[in-house]
């Protein structure tokens, strides 16, 4: 019997995020397996044609806008139906806040064994093996998902987006969510998006570049900001600059901040301490720049560059800048 | 307002990490355990929600064995929780997250409740999926990456905003829920000797975990591996910033093919 592997659709700005493309790239890449594709919430029903793009010919959709405004739990009865009638056994989404949520809850809801953070995964018989970071990437582990049904959330950016590969794609249309009355339910009352210019959201981001002590002074920070919006990037910092009140404590990297992952990581000026260090290890490609050609951030990084941030950052901007035709 | 908090015993972040003889977990031998990042900011949240709703008390739960679960406990007392119950994992050395919430959800179903606060996720295997499960176990709403919770007396409902991937959320939701907690926003408060030494004669309640159903799903741990070392960058050679800015470039779209 061949699996059948349900991906939770996620949506941003109308569209399958990134994440979730990933997620129908894993679940293509399994020989023999069937994908079916699954969105909840308002838009869900042209959205769901979008898994048709990537060659999955069949998706559920329950599209109804009061679910944007509703706890994820509203949507789980959608999810194990969809689960059930298309006789899944794994179920894979983007490991966001919104998609970890969704896998914690089916895992009861389905009776599944569950991941997050994976970052390789293998379906064999009687289960699914997955390796994921722990630690802060300070280690891995690797699980075997044993039973009928597992549950599992990506690490973002571990998986590379699939080809196109359009197919018609059918889609069948839940019933109703039941959601109770307002007044005795929680509701999100509002959203604050990024601006535009301040880069994608930190955790979210495919690259990111950071500042550290080295920049010396508030104002100084600018040059990181530039070499980031060059790069399409977000912007960190180590904890000496947020503890300094350069930047606001959502911009730190480390421990105590935020833990990213990205596909290149430049840190600018930062020494390197292990509370800094756990929280960006995990990036593919780390680049550091720094005078100091002792700085412990050399021990961890790929590529570097010693010298004055001072005279580098402003060229490597122009050359970013150059090379990518803006 | 009677608020529960769970924690999870952690290695200290200081700690070297290394795997256990047979290879498949952390060795926990000669480590310090302590509470995660995110642990801290979930008590720090519910004492400062005690100190703003007159008449509360927090409640701290953790499932875990001996002796690390009652130490985390006691450092929990110390910083201001008001009662502590260990729900013992006896000879069950590893657990998942879902297991963790499977052995908790029991406990916290039969103390009042009306807000059960949690880390976003463990300092450790960083699943970030208790706070999911347990609220689908008690038939709660359940919100992740929350910071700055505060209740607001006039409509009887929790304020919140949460950190999510493309921005910031702002939320209302009524009693009882179960919310996680983004780390470093709150600067948790640490604990004053004199509460220490209290909290070593604190009474910790302890209940036995209910056992794992023979029929569930399972998880079972294969692997704990530490990454092969870093060699060191590769540095770049150069006479002037610009040089060093071309390298790097061709370097990253030629070599690590990153550029954008």
């Amino acid at each position: 019997m061949t699996p059948t592997v349900l991906v939770v659709g996620e949506l941003q700005g109308g569209h399958l995020a990134s994440g979730s493309l990933e997620a129908i790239g894993v679940a293509r890449s399994w020989s023999g397996a069937t994908v079916v594709g699954v969105v909840t919430g308002g838009g869900s029903r042209a959205a769901a044609e979008e898994f048709g793009r990537f060659g999955v010919a069949e998706a559920y959709a329950l599209d109804d806008p009061r679910l944007d405004s509703a706890p994820a739990a509203a949507r789980v009865a959608a999810l194990k139906h969809a689960a059930e009638v298309s006789g899944a056994s794994v179920l894979l989404a983007a490991g966001t806040t919104f998609g970890r949520e969704l896998v914690g809850r089916m895992a009861v809801a389905w009776e599944a064994a569950a991941a997050t953070g994976v970052t390789e995964l293998t379906m064999e018989p009687g289960g699914v093996r997955v390796r994921r970071p722990v630690f802060g990437g300070r280690a891995t582990e690797t699980l075997r998902l044993e039973g009928p049904r597992a549950t599992i959330a990506l690490r973002p950016h571990a998986f590379a987006l699939p080809a196109e590969a359009p197919v018609p794609c059918s889609v069948r249309e839940i019933g109703p969510a039941e959601l109770p009355p307002a007044e005795r339910t929680a509701q999100r009352t509002g959203v604050t998006v990024a601006p535009a210019g301040s880069g994608p959201g930190l955790t979210d981001a495919s690259i990111v570049v950071s500042g550290g002590r080295g920049v010396r002074a508030p104002e100084n920070f600018r040059l990181v900001e530039e070499l980031a919006a060059a790069l399409g990037a977000a912007v960190g910092a180590s904890r000496a600059v947020t503890d300094a009140g350069w930047r606001p404590t959502s911009f730190q990297v480390g421990q105590t901040g935020r833990a990213v992952s990205p596909q290149l990581y430049i840190a600018v000026g930062i020494s390197g301490a292990i509370q800094h260090i756990v929280g960006m290890i995990s990036s593919r490609v780390i680049v550091a720049i720094n005078s100091d050609a002792s700085a412990p951030i050399f021990r961890v990084a790929d590529y570097g560059i010693v010298g004055d941030l001072f005279q580098i950052v402003p060229a490597l901007t122009a050359e970013v800048r150059r090379a990518r035709g803006l | 307002m009677e608020i529960v908090v769970c924690v999870k015993p952690v290695p200290d972040a200081e700690t070297r990490l290394r795997p256990a003889p047979e290879g498949t977990t952390l060795d926990p031998e000669a480590v310090k355990f302590v509470l995660s990042g995110y642990d801290e900011s979930a008590v720090e949240q519910a004492l400062l929600l005690k100190e703003s709703v007159p008449g509360s008390k927090v409640h701290v739960v953790a499932f875990g064995p001996a002796p690390r679960t009652e130490e985390v406990l006691r450092a929990a007392v110390a910083l201001g929780c008001d009662q502590a119950t260990w729900v013992d994992a006896g000879a069950e050395r590893w657990a998942d997250p879902i297991r963790a919430a499977r052995a908790l959800a029991p406990v916290l179903g039969g103390l009042p409740h009306d807000l059960i606060l949690c880390g976003k996720q463990a300092g450790d295997d960083e699943g970030g999926l208790v706070a999911a499960a347990l609220g689908e176990l008690l038939s709660l709403p359940d919100f992740g990456a929350v910071v700055d919770l505060r209740w607001d007396p006039g409509s009887s409902r929790f304020r919140f905003q949460r950190a999510v991937e493309t921005g910031q959320e702002s939320w209302t939701a009524p009693a009882p829920c179960v919310v996680g907690l983004q780390q470093a926003w709150n600067d948790p408060r640490t604990a004053k000797l004199p509460a220490i030494l209290k909290s070593r004669k604190a009474t910790i309640a302890r209940v036995a975990a209910a056992p794992r159903s023979a029929s569930s799903p399972t998880v079972v741990p294969e692997r704990f591996e530490l990454p092969p070392p870093r060699t060191g960058a590769k540095m770049i050679d150069y006479r002037t910033p610009e040089e060093a800015a071309q390298k790097l470039v061709r370097i990253l779209r030629e070599e690590a093919k990153v550029f954008p």
